[in-house]
């Protein structure tokens, strides 16, 4: 039993990885029905930066940084590449995110080469005696979860709840509410419907660029390094649904959960871990049959 | 995706260009070699040869994403599909290089249309997404059954592929390199799939796919049966695909896990949508595009001051296709269309307002942002009332 704990914490932990960016694929999605396939390779191309940040400063000087830096990043591409496609068909906007994705993942591979490179975890902090972050692991119960685990599981769930509260509580976060369900409404009451998706651009590559800061220690900093867990996020916004942000992060649990046990739990001769990627999905589509806008996705309702 | 199809003269005028550059410019250059600086190298016709058989997937994803409006980003699983069957029949059972070929087709669209009946639930992105998971665990299901599938180190076909026949000394007094053959036969390959194609989407066939694609219920009450018609788009659409993999196999003469990983299946859908969607001239061209535009930056390094970095050449494929997006909306195709019918004066107001839109949409806030038209049903959805965050 001690060990099915462990891997559903492990699974816990990269999970709410997939959840955050899956989160930023969803945030797109709501207000343009637009998949953005550069998610991972934006979220990658800042963690690189972050690393050249390192190379001077502190972690925590670091870190808002590359937060501005992302949400600057988001806002430009939204400005000057997604705006002139913006009434373009779906198909249209969804080949310049592809086009997007070659010029980041270009551009790093170019700039800071392609061989992997170590990215540390948060520096440990102590708050009224309790350590955070930092390395070393924690005995829970029957497990041991490692402090970056923990760490990731803090900054999730921190996020979620500061996305939440901004989106419930601030004029801001409703202006943007209203833009996502009806764009013409929103303009007649005078939203500035193109200043929000500009705003959920930018906070889309905030929230992705803090899962490229989180996993990078895990799965070392190169070029390539998102592109494995973008699949996981898209599969993850998928399950959960694609306009639901809780369906995002719990579909990233989901995801993450079921990865960990399919890799351990199945025979190994004939699936086991080489097939754990195919095996989830596998259920992930099984799932979607019998709810094709996934766990959390309002039913599309037709209109003639 | 406006009209059935670009108009009939522009149309007859691109595929002759196409079968003037496709046909003649190997053997032309074989005989008058001076009068071809540029003249096919080895590479050169390989590329050829890889246009031809990226050609023959795009006209089947056009078929389903264009003219049926199911995105698919797996096609190259069933490109996978006919290129393993390909290969395992000529390498370990024999079979003449050309049954193979149709045995993939065969094998590759059975797989289609089973998967063309789940693909019915699901619906724009949730199929796309589930697609790519086909695409993502071919690989690894081609490593895992190594028994059948010679596992990680791939099957090598070459010493298999046929030399080119002796008919084509005797009867053209031409010697055909290796390559060059090759090229042929997988020009031939994709001469019979185009013109099979274009019969398709003409026929009642392809107009129903229309008819379900701008909208369901409407072709619902005109009498089509949407299940029948969307699994046959897609049986339609992998049985190309599988064709496809037996010609990648003559061509490439070599088949591993890592030649179908899931960056195939996304470029397949890359070319339709550049090269021009719903359209089979678009088809060509994106394949075209696909091979030739990464290509493009070595090609003019010979101007000064115009080469970009070798090791940039893809961030050049990644602005080529989002200025493609910008300007030429419905593909290349689209802007081929338009340059036939030139009229200097329309070509240049065309331009220029395209720019003037551009620069527009960059000052001021879009007109309707995410009314893109596709989605109809999604966006309704989110109108409902107690529709929260």
């Amino acid at each position: 039993m001690a060990e099915f704990w462990q891997q559903v914490v492990t699974g816990l932990a990269t999970g709410s990885v997939y959840g955050l960016l899956a989160l930023a694929i969803v945030l797109i999605y709501r207000s343009t029905t637009v998949l953005n396939f550069a998610q991972g390779e934006m979220a990658m191309f800042t963690t690189f930066a972050a690393w050249s940040i390192l190379q001077w400063g502190e972690y925590w000087v670091m870190f808002p940084l590359v937060l501005v830096m992302a949400a600057g990043l988001g806002a430009f591409i939204e400005r000057v590449i997604i705006r002139p496609v913006e009434g373009a068909p779906v198909l249209n906007i969804i080949i310049v995110t592809l086009g997007l994705f070659a010029i980041f993942n270009n551009i790093a591979t170019w700039r800071w080469g392609g061989i992997p490179k170590g990215f540390p975890t948060p520096p440990e902090i102590h708050v009224t005696g309790i350590k955070f972050f930092g390395e070393g692991a924690l005995d829970i119960g029957p497990t041991v979860v490692s402090y970056h685990d923990l760490t990731i599981m803090v900054f999730a769930v921190g996020i979620m709840l500061a996305l939440y509260l901004f989106f419930q509580y601030t004029p801001l976060g409703l202006a943007m509410r209203a833009t996502a369900q009806n764009p013409i409404a929103s303009r007649l009451m005078g939203i500035r419907v193109g200043r929000m998706l500009t705003v959920g651009w930018a906070l889309s590559a905030t929230v992705g660029a803090v899962a490229g800061l989180l996993i990078a220690p895990l799965i070392l900093l190169q070029p390539p390094m998102m592109m494995g867990v973008l699949l996981y996020a898209f599969a993850a916004a998928v399950l959960g649904g694609l306009d639901s942000p809780v369906g995002a992060v719990v579909g990233g649990l989901i995801i993450g959960i079921a990865e960990n046990l399919v890799g351990t739990y199945t025979p190994k001769e004939w699936l086991g871990p080489d097939m754990k990627l195919t095996v989830t999905l596998l259920i992930i589509v099984l799932v979607l049959l019998v709810r094709p806008t996934g766990i959390f996705g309002r039913r599309a309702l037709r209109r003639v | 995706m406006r009209r059935l199809g670009p108009p009939r003269t522009s149309r007859l005028v691109g595929f002759a260009v196409l079968a003037f550059v496709l046909l003649w410019w190997v053997p032309f250059s074989h005989v008058v070699p001076e009068a071809f600086p540029l003249r096919f190298g080895g590479y050169r016709t390989f590329q050829a040869s890889e246009i031809a058989m990226w050609a023959i997937v795009a006209l089947g994803l056009n078929i389903l994403t264009g003219y049926n409006g199911q995105i698919s980003l797996g096609h190259g699983a069933f490109v996978a599909i006919g290129g393993y069957t390909a290969a395992i029949l000529m390498v370990d059972h024999g079979w003449p290089f050309w049954t193979t070929i149709i045995a993939g087709g065969a094998i590759a669209g059975t797989v289609g249309l089973l998967i063309g009946v789940p693909a019915l639930r699901l619906t724009g992105p949730y199929l796309a997404i589930a697609t790519l998971g086909l695409a993502l665990a071919t690989p690894q299901i081609l490593k895992k059954y190594d028994g059948l599938t010679h596992g990680t180190q791939g099957i090598n076909v070459r010493p298999e592929v046929p030399p080119p026949p002796e008919f084509i000394k005797d009867w053209f007094g031409i010697h055909l390199s290796n390559d060059e053959w090759i090229y042929f036969l997988a020009l031939f390959i994709v001469v019979i799939m185009t013109i099979l194609a274009l019969n398709i989407v003409r026929s009642r066939i392809g107009r129903a796919f229309v008819a379900i694609r701008d909208s369901e219920i409407a072709a619902q009450a005109m009498g089509i049966s949407v299940p029948r018609y969307k699994t046959m788009a897609f049986a339609i659409s992998a049985f190309y695909a599988g064709i496809a993999g037996g010609t990648y196999v003559q061509v490439v003469g070599y088949v591993s896990p890592e030649s179908f990983n899931f960056l195939l299946s996304i470029n397949f859908l890359t070319t339709i949508v550049v090269g021009g969607l719903a359209s089979i001239l678009g088809s060509i061209l994106g394949a075209a595009g696909l091979v030739m535009v990464p290509e493009l930056p070595g090609l003019v390094s010979f101007i000064p001051g115009a080469g970009l970095p070798d090791e940039l050449s893809w961030a050049f494929y990644g602005a080529a296709l989002i200025l493609v997006m910008i300007f030429a909306p419905y593909g290349l195709a689209g802007l081929f269309h338009r340059l036939v019918k030139l009229r200097p004066a329309m070509v240049l107001k065309s331009l220029s307002s395209t720019y003037s839109r551009w620069v527009d949409a960059l000052r001021s806030p879009p007109a309707s942002p995410g009314q893109t038209g596709t989605e109809p049903e999604a966006r309704s959805s989110q109108e409902h009332p107690d529709a929260k965050k």
